[in-house]
């Protein structure tokens, strides 16, 4: 796992919240939360595992919409972050998190009603067996997104300190399909990358925002996204 | 760690139970213990309430 030694020093994990959703990132924040949301929802009562949970920013907002829901990560000082937000939301009854390997998670067969990461498979450098481990404990749902290799990402994607790997549909397609899995639904969106939103001031971030989704709703657009979106069903 | 979730974890070597050591706990969670495997006896720490299920390779005292 490239991200493994990144993320888990204090100094990133402490950062990693106000540096990534600041600006521009608000936009992506909320973007993706919305994904999560579409993609999970009806929440109340469902099982839901998170990997790679990090500060928990997801597998709170989930909580708060009544999921019972695990968050894993193998950082102990992201988890501890997110143990103090869940306090403070007042979800810790119905959520928990733990450390653990995505490739070897520590859950019988079958057990949650949708399992999901978020930011992970650009981190991963087993894909397959991540997929058919997400698989294996889950009866209904996995839902992950990926970056994209045919994108404005892999302008600067070489350049990032964690790496960060690049996926191209059809390889996406033949993981889903290694993993018996039945892909549901597809988004893509974020013709201009994540790091270009980062960069941008807060006055101009929403009108970019405004071109972007209007761009990508265009075949070409959807094409040339950065970011893509994957909901899909155990066979 | 919520004593609930027992009813689901499992060793993530070999998929069997797991028991519960406890060392110190609050009115709602463990904080400290230890979970240890019914089968093949690998122990996996809780630690300031959070269980650590990482295998006994990607321990810190063992970086993957």
């Amino acid at each position: 796992m490239k991200g493994q030694e990144w993320y888990q020093t204090d100094e990133v994990a402490e950062e990693y919240d106000a540096k990534r959703f600041s600006r521009g990132g608000r936009l992506i924040d909320g973007r993706e939360k919305r994904a999560v949301l579409d993609a999970l929802s009806p929440l109340d009562g469902k099982r839901v595992l998170e990997i790679a949970c990090g500060t928990g920013r997801f597998t709170v907002m989930l909580a708060e919409r009544g999921a019972d829901i695990v968050g894993l990560d193998i950082s102990e000082e992201m988890l501890q972050q997110g143990r103090e937000k869940a306090k403070t939301a007042g979800v810790s009854d119905h959520l928990q998190f733990m450390r653990g390997d995505a490739a070897r998670l520590p859950f019988p067969d079958d057990h949650f009603d949708a399992v999901f990461a978020m930011r992970f498979f650009h981190l991963a450098d087993t894909p397959a067996s991540f997929l058919s481990e997400m698989c294996r404990v889950s009866k209904d749902q996995v839902f992950f997104d990926t970056f994209n290799s045919y994108s404005t990402r892999s302008i600067y994607n070489w350049a990032l300190p964690m790496g960060s790997r690049l996926y191209a549909e059809s390889e996406v397609l033949r993981l889903l399909h290694g993993a018996g899995l039945r892909l549901r639904r597809e988004e893509h969106d974020f013709l201009l990358p994540y790091g270009f939103y980062r960069a941008i001031p807060n006055s101009v971030a929403e009108p970019f925002r405004d071109v972007d989704r209007s761009l990508g709703d265009s075949t070409v657009g959807q094409r040339l996204s950065s970011v893509s979106y994957w909901d899909a069903t155990v066979k | 760690m919520k004593e609930s979730l027992m009813d689901i974890l499992c060793c993530p070597l070999d998929k069997q139970d797991l028991e519960l050591e406890v060392v110190r706990r609050d009115d709602d969670e463990i904080l400290d213990g230890r979970l240890v495997c019914t089968e093949c006896g690998e122990e996996y720490p809780i630690e300031e309430g959070i269980p650590n299920l990482l295998p006994p390779d990607m321990r810190e005292e063992t970086p993957a």
